[in-house]
């Protein structure tokens, strides 16, 4: 009975731990852009097969969005080559400059076999910019748009980024290999190396982010983005930058996310969504605002779903999202104390 | 002058084929499979298999009439199974049917062929396209059943001795069928079922159900699910330290199994249908010279390394389709009366196809049984240094 607690306890500590990447990017970009982003999970997907992709020697699908996506913030551009074609023309050279590099440094990687932890690397630098890719699509357009509309749109972009999931990669799940692997007997129970891999390159991301916003000037604009828009704005912080450096990091914490989950479940067009809306719900602990408190939620998230797995496996997705209701009710009544 | 009379070969050899197709009348078969969608990876190689045929049969001047194919797409979606299905009802006259490629498509359009009384041969794998018999007049099928495979893997529990089963099967559709079949079986042979668990293909984590299963302490597990979630549930009941048998649905007999489960689904057991191991039949064994021909045609056509179990279904379908149609000629049926040809053609197949050795197994179809196939059909394979083969029950 005791390797069956510590089983549910080791699992449920590694999922929370995949699951708090994801809290953290939802946090991100909800503070600075004020986006309920449910596509968020998708980016996990993307990191995971383009892992997949480069541990297998191939030329990763990703590329593909990443160029088109280039070429059309090239075309949407266009409008300004009237006024100042000089910029424009800076522009979409630095963008094909951009895509050059990508595919330089996609086949520089095949060719040298990078190990498991070089080709992670490789495959951040590919699937962060979408982030980007997508701010500048959907959000940088209509910056005052209410958050129900970008809950919308966020939900739109997870479906087309899905399908183009399953069109480039197909419906066949890709095995990954972990960054090490076998692992360790700990007592009766069995631990993979990649769980301890989750749990180390997990502190460390969240570090560096604490780290990034307390220290340098570019963290500390994005923290004055997100505690008032229109302040920031004043104080001549570019708000519109910080939005998209934040849909980047949120993209870049969520790869990393799905490349240490994928060695555990494979990687697959459909992996994401799911995983988005579980660090949803851990979020959801903290209003979306407030990161210690998405963390203690998600590690709850994570406990319960490997219990209820346990006790009541047909119905362990509907106990996990029941959680929800006395997260907000418990919100609201805070909120009210505060208000007082 | 030369050039004169090989011309005239030419256009004598060209009349005297328009004059022998000509005096033969024409054999409708039409058929409607998944080439695109979510089914694609069933349908296409079933496509391949039926153009295969219609290749083979081009040369066969025995048969008492021509032949001519007929394939339209179904994206994978019940609403257009039924409009292509009618179209080759009304305008392209078919005698018969052959669709569709998955279970949700083939309910899809039993209305359709049974009030236009077609002859429809299925692809599907559900066992509700067939039953009720009397309700299902019209349709036959050609794969093999949840039922069937199951009642061989517990038949090997039997044999061991094993009295107690889990069941671990994924939430959906296909996970219930595999509970509904395990259900009636185990409680057929006398095996009782200690466990259930449910999982789906989107989870991150297997360990809870393992354990679950564990505790149970049952003799042999049985999982209902396809790969990733089928290798990685087997995973965990290894972490777990569960060392019995561990049994699989023919949903994991394929190539990603083995690429995720690696070394740990060494020794699993898997319900499959003869196409999987045919190549370590017994030279004896009806079914091996009939596949090995198939599989040698299929794998040059198409150029694939392995053979896998969708292009034999459609492959027997079309068949199963000439073989009753000939038989009703001969006894007398017009294939130009459409409409009586078609019931003719229905009753051939029906009381006709009578030890017919397919690529699938060997059909013997019976106004009871619309399937045709029986526990000759079905074989146990155990997956052994990353390849499946055939598992010897002594």
């Amino acid at each position: 009975m005791t390797d069956t607690i510590l089983f549910l306890l080791v699992d449920g500590l590694t999922n929370g731990l995949v699951y708090a990447l994801l809290a953290l990017s939802l946090v991100l970009v909800f503070t600075v852009t004020r986006v309920v982003n449910i596509a968020q999970g998708e980016y996990v997907m993307l990191g995971a097969l383009t892992l997949a992709d480069l541990l297998q020697g191939r030329m990763p699908g990703t590329l593909y969005l990443l160029v088109g996506g280039l070429a059309l913030c090239v075309l949407l551009d266009a409008p300004r080559w009237r006024r100042d074609w000089r910029r424009a023309l800076a522009f979409a050279g630095g963008l094909i400059v951009a895509a050059v590099a990508a595919v330089a440094l996609t086949r520089g990687a095949l060719a040298l076999q990078l190990p498991v932890i070089g080709m992670m690397a490789v495959a951040l630098v590919l699937v962060a910019p979408i982030g980007v890719l997508i701010y500048r699509f959907t959000v940088h357009p209509i910056p005052n748009a209410t958050t129900i509309v970008f809950v919308i749109i966020s939900v739109g972009v997870s479906m087309i980024v899905q399908g183009l999931g399953l069109l480039i990669w197909g419906a066949n799940p890709y095995p990954v290999d972990p960054i090490a692997s076998g692992g360790l007997m700990m007592g009766p129970v069995f631990i993979p190396y990649q769980s301890f891999a989750i749990l180390i390159v997990a502190l460390l991301s969240m570090g560096g982010l604490y780290l990034f916003s307390e220290f340098t000037l570019m963290g500390k604009a994005l923290q004055a983005s997100a505690m008032n828009r229109l302040g920031a704005q004043f104080c001549g912080i570019p708000v519109n930058m910080a939005g998209g450096l934040a849909f980047l990091l949120a993209a870049a914490f969520s790869a990393i996310s799905g490349m240490l989950l994928a060695p555990l479940i494979t990687a697959n067009y459909e992996m994401g969504f799911m995983v988005g809306l579980k660090g949803f719900v851990g979020a959801a602990m903290g209003g979306l605002v407030d990161y210690p408190l998405s963390l203690v939620g998600v590690m709850i998230v994570g406990g319960l779903e490997s219990t209820s797995a346990y006790l009541a496996s047909a119905y362990r997705d509907v106990l996990v999202f029941s959680l929800l209701i006395p997260i907000l009710l418990w919100r609201n009544a805070k909120q009210r104390v505060e208000t007082r | 002058m030369r050039v004169v009379s090989v011309a005239a070969a030419v256009a004598a050899l060209m009349v005297s084929t328009a004059a022998m197709a000509a005096d033969k009348p024409e054999l409708r078969i039409g058929s409607v499979v998944a080439m695109t969608g979510p089914a694609s990876a069933l349908g296409l190689p079933e496509k391949n298999a039926l153009e295969l045929l219609q290749e083979q049969i081009a040369a066969d001047t025995s048969l008492p009439f021509t032949i001519k194919f007929i394939t339209y797409d179904d994206g994978s979606d019940p609403t257009k199974a039924v409009n292509n299905v009618r179209k080759l009802i009304t305008e392209d006259r078919a005698h018969v049917v052959i669709c569709c490629t998955t279970t949700p498509t083939s309910m899809a359009i039993l209305e359709t062929v049974t009030q236009a009384k077609v002859p429809n041969i299925s692809l599907a794998l559900g066992q509700s396209v067939i039953e009720p018999v009397k309700d299902r007049h019209w349709i036959f099928k050609t794969p093999s059943t949840d039922q069937l495979q199951v009642t061989g893997l517990v038949d090997d529990m039997v044999k061991r001795g094993i009295k107690k089963v889990a069941f671990l099967g994924l939430e959906d559709s296909f996970g219930e069928g595999g509970w509904i079949a395990l259900q009636s079986v185990a409680k057929a042979k006398g095996v009782e079922i200690v466990a259930s668990e449910r999982f789906s293909r989107t989870d991150t984590n297997f360990t809870p159900q393992a354990l679950k299963v564990r505790q149970a302490s049952p003799g042999a597990v049985y999982i209902h699910a396809i790969p990733p979630s089928s290798a990685l549930v087997h995973q965990a009941l290894k972490r777990v330290g569960y060392t019995g048998p561990i049994y699989h649905s023919g949903g994991s007999a394929n190539n990603a199994f083995i690429s995720i489960g690696k070394k740990d689904v060494d020794g699993a057991l898997l319900g499959t249908t003869p196409v999987l191991v045919y190549t370590d039949l017994p030279d004896s064994n009806p079914l091996k010279p009939v596949i090995s021909k198939f599989a040698a045609l299929y794998e040059k056509r198409f150029n694939v390394a392995k053979v896998d179990i969708f292009p034999g279904q459609s492959w027997d379908a079309g068949n199963v389709a000439i073989k009753a149609a000939a038989d009703a000629v001969k006894a007398g049926a017009k294939l130009d009366d459409v409409d009586a040809s078609r019931a003719a053609i229905r009753d051939k197949i029906e009381n006709g196809i009578k030890e017919f050795v397919g690529v699938g197994g060997i059909f013997n179809y019976s106004p009871t049984d619309h399937l045709g196939l029986d526990a000759r059909s079905t074989f146990i394979s155990v997956v052994k240094n990353d390849e499946f083969r055939l598992y010897d029950a002594k």
